[in-house]
């Protein structure tokens, strides 16, 4: 099935400037239909809210609600559950990504990262684009 | 020493720490009191009992030698001086950090955005943003030397405070962590690692992709690390 380049996706992370790092790495592979959240709390608002997003990338690292706990949030929701959920992360210490896996994270990158990692985790999780 | 000037010397230095805030104590008037106190009553016990004599002189010599390498770690140079310039510096160098990220990425953005109406024109206007992207990367000179000021400044208090520990030989206390910082421990990550990932992109894919288990890759990070 092919990919519907028009989904929104919603970008987490406490840190503007990744924010448009990664919209315009998202913008260059396609996606324009972007949203953002500062924090794993307002992300969850934002889909409990009704937003039906097609992907979620997050960091971890954020306050009060962190990356991991906002997955967790999203794995125990029946509505959200089957939202695919990419961590982007600078620590990637084995025992986190492990946690991170069994919670249910369709794929891990760890910063710094480029466009082309970003598309290949993407497309593992969504489809070919 | 007559007993009767002896008495008087120590009432004098009791009404000290009598007349002494002890609400606010001051460590170094603190120290200078006890100091007085000490030696006033080593020369009482002392014409009683030479033994008594000796341990006064050396509870007044580390009380005396205490109170010097307080002053040697120079603490309110490092609390009013040093830290307040380092914290000054790393606020600086986060804010050039991200006014050079902004600029450079402001004209990256106007690149992509270009709509050229001839290949001259387009590239004139490519040029032009370029120059400014190598212009905003003068940056890191001036952020390099800010750090450097303040590895240098964590050095020099490194320095002192090991010196410190060491002579007065200081053990550590338990860590008290507020709510925030138990919160923060237990949920933050340590962030980026010191030369590079602490697990490769590489290896996370390969757990992702099936091909090695969890267990794999744990064993896999140790592995390299005796490798």
């Amino acid at each position: 099935m092919a990919v519907d380049m028009a989904m929104p996706i919603l970008v987490v992370d406490d840190y503007k400037t990744m924010i448009r790092i990664i919209r315009n790495l998202l913008k260059q592979l396609g996606f324009n239909n972007v949203e953002e959240a500062a924090d794993g709390q307002e992300a969850l608002q934002k889909m409990q809210g009704g937003n039906r997003f097609g992907l979620v990338i997050s960091d971890w690292n954020m306050e009060p609600m962190t990356g991991y706990e906002l997955l967790k949030q999203v794995r125990s929701d029946d509505k959200l559950k089957g939202t695919p959920f990419i961590m982007i992360t600078a620590e990637s210490k084995t025992e986190n990504v492990i946690a991170a896996k069994r919670a249910g994270v369709n794929n891990y990158i760890v910063k710094p990262f480029n466009a082309a990692t970003l598309k290949a985790k993407m497309a593992s999780v969504i489809g070919d684009f | 020493m007559p007993a009767t000037d002896v008495a008087s010397k120590i009432r004098a230095a009791l009404d000290d720490i009598k007349s002494t805030d002890l609400d606010d104590p001051r460590l170094m008037e603190v120290l200078g009191l006890a100091e007085n106190l000490v030696e006033a009553m080593k020369l009482f016990f002392g014409s009683l009992d030479t033994s008594v004599h000796g341990e006064f002189r050396y509870i007044a010599e580390y009380i005396a030698r205490t109170r010097d390498e307080i002053a040697a770690l120079r603490p309110n140079d490092i609390r009013e001086a040093r830290l307040p310039t380092a914290g000054a510096e790393l606020e600086a160098v986060v804010n050039d950090t991200e006014k050079a990220t902004e600029t450079i990425m402001s004209l990256a953005e106007d690149i992509l955005a270009l709509e050229p109406d001839s290949l001259e024109h387009y590239k004139a206007q490519v040029d032009e943003k370029m120059m400014a992207m190598i212009e905003a990367c003068s940056f890191q000179d001036i952020t390099g030397q800010r750090v450097s000021k303040v590895v240098t400044t964590l050095t020099h208090i490194e320095e002192r405070v090991s010196r410190f520990a060491s002579v007065m030989g200081v053990l550590d206390a338990e860590e008290e962590a507020d709510e925030k910082d138990q919160w923060r421990k237990e949920n933050l990550l340590n962030g980026p690692q010191i030369d590079g990932p602490a697990t490769g992109q590489d290896a996370i894919d390969a757990l992702f992709d099936g091909e090695i288990s969890d267990e794999q890759l744990n064993q896999g990070d140790i592995d390299d690390l005796f490798a």
